[in-house]
């Protein structure tokens, strides 16, 4: 005779509260496999945790991306937005989708060149230029986004040196409505700054301004915003031509538009509430086309987003180290994925969902990463089935700025691995092993 | 280790303490195991039915039964026997 199926014994305190207005799901969502190659067998080879990348969702979100800018506006143009994920495949999918790179830092400039991008299609961002930096930016013709008055002597300084012409923009930082203002970066609109930061790259002789850029923040919930953005920018540009008859290449909105992770302390799911591309589209494309800008002189729009085009791509995969139960009698679970691998569950309650068939009884959950900190949590406060230790688990929506903003804390960094869009897995990033520390390391001692 | 007698238990997985006011849910197997525990069942003797009816390992199920005693015990659902018992 068969035996009967074993479930874990449960039992939990009903609380009288605020009914949930949605509902308990009917169904636990498990995620099995990725591009139809199961979890268990990606852990079998490459280990975990592991981070793993799919193609065919990259491309899948930059076509829909591309759709609902280039059905509104004529002349459109993507830059990725490298410290979002600047690993060379994920950068290389975006270029051969058309992507110019959009780089803060000199290290970034110059991957974007062993990438074989041209200097040219290069957008150099941020706040920290040094002469250097400028240098290699002025020899390969990018396009420097100014951010404040020292940069912009330091660059007439250079292009005096150098002998040559800078093709830059400015960044433009105001008020859409969205706050705090991030006016740490770039030139003020309302106070005029940036109008005198424009006065005076136009008096310069070897400075070409030949765009106008804006970011007004990260995760956007308001598409709103955006077309305030883009009428203050299209007053400016109207205003540079007025008084110089010259007319700016291009308009940059920058990025940070919302991805479908939800944040911390949203009461809506982020897939919910997140505006689509169509809408930041309608918004921003709509404004320019009906500013004072006549037709034939529309500028080309730049967009910068990253968030919104990497997240749904990247998952983590992880394994449930232990189940345990605080002394107040609440589930914790440990995984062997912690902050270090996670910068993002800092500010999204990312979602977390088994591999297989789990129980159908869940619990409120807190998940712990592996690391002996006390920061270490993933999760404050989820619904989980119960799982055992061993149990595969799929961290989903993941793809920006984990992958950069990681720490080397405490273990190493995982294999990154790339499904192509014809389902091969490739490892884009090895794990790293005690080699990769030795190399930078040296001891004076031994 | 007892269940405390304000413990009432429904067929259905229903648990009321009547003197604090709590209401509780269990699972199934859950309340199986409150059953022996009613019936004063030590675990070697509860181990033996479940491993022997159930398709779960020794070390499995005495992770878990501790850890729902734990949780019993949490809940005052049951109270510590005598705590001289290991004389």
């Amino acid at each position: 005779m068969s035996k009967l199926a074993y479930e874990k014994p449960v039992i939990s305190k009903i609380t009288a509260g605020v009914p949930n207005k949605f509902g308990l799901p009917v169904k636990q969502k498990i995620i099995s496999e990725i591009d139809g190659i199961p979890v268990s067998e990606l852990i079998k080879d490459y280990g975990s945790p592991v981070f793993v990348i799919s193609e065919k969702t990259v491309r899948g979100t930059f076509a829909e991306a591309r759709q609902a800018f280039e059905t509104r506006y004529p002349k459109v143009q993507f830059a990725w937005s490298y410290k979002t994920n600047y690993l060379d495949a994920v950068c290389s999918i975006f270029h051969s989708e058309g992507s110019w790179a959009e780089v803060v830092s000199g290290f970034e400039f110059e991957k974007a060149l062993l990438l074989g991008v041209n200097g040219s299609n290069i957008i150099f961002n941020g706040p920290e230029k040094s002469e250097e930096d400028l240098t290699l930016a002025i020899n390969h013709d990018a396009c420097i986004h100014i951010d404040h008055f020292d940069e912009l002597y330091l660059l007439i300084e250079t292009t005096r040196k150098l002998d040559k012409k800078a093709r830059v923009a400015i960044r433009v930082n105001l008020d859409a409505g969205i706050y705090p203002i991030w006016d740490r970066f770039g030139f003020n609109y309302e106070n005029g700054e940036a109008w005198n930061a424009i006065n005076r790259i136009m008096l310069a002789e070897n400075l070409d301004l030949i765009g106008l850029h804006t970011h007004i923040g990260t995760y956007i919930m308001a598409s709103s915003a955006y077309a305030v953005a883009a009428t203050k920018l299209s007053n400016l540009f109207m205003a540079t031509y007025r008084k110089f008859d010259h007319w700016i290449k291009y308009i940059d909105l920058g990025g940070g538009f919302a991805s479908k992770n939800t944040l911390k302390g949203a009461y809506m799911p982020g897939a919910e509430t997140c505006p689509s591309f169509d809408e930041y589209a309608e918004a921003i494309s709509n404004a320019i086309i009906s500013s004072e800008i006549p037709h034939e002189n529309l500028p080309v729009l730049f967009l910068e987003t990253g968030r919104a085009l990497i997240d749904d791509a990247g998952y983590l995969l992880t394994t449930v180290l232990a189940n345990k139960r605080s002394n107040s009698g609440r589930r914790t679970m440990v995984i062997d994925a912690g902050v270090n691998l996670l910068f993002t569950s800092f500010w999204y309650n990312l979602g977390i969902y088994p591999a297989k068939e789990a129980s159908d009884y869940s619990e409120e959950t807190t998940i712990y990463g592996p690391l002996c900190m006390n920061i270490d949590v993933i999760r404050e406060a989820i619904n989980f089935p119960h799982v055992q230790t061993g149990d595969r688990l799929v961290i989903e929506r993941v793809g920006a700025y984990n992958m950069t903003q990681w720490m080397q804390f405490i273990t190493y960094r995982p294999n990154v691995v790339l499904i192509d869009s014809e389902g091969k897995t490739h490892v884009i990033r090895k794990k790293e092993d005690i080699e990769t520390f030795k190399s930078f390391e040296s001891n004076p001692k031994k | 280790m007892k269940i405390t007698e304000e413990i009432k238990i429904s067929d259905n997985g229903f648990v009321f303490n009547s003197k604090t006011g709590d209401s509780f849910n269990v699972n199934p197997f859950g309340l199986e195991l409150l059953k022996y525990i009613a019936e004063d069942k030590d675990f070697d003797s509860i181990k033996d039915e479940i491993l022997g009816k159930y398709d779960v390992d020794s070390l499995t199920l005495e992770k878990d039964f501790y850890e729902f005693c734990a949780l019993l015990k949490h809940h005052q659902i049951v109270a510590q026997g005598d705590p001289m018992e290991f004389k």
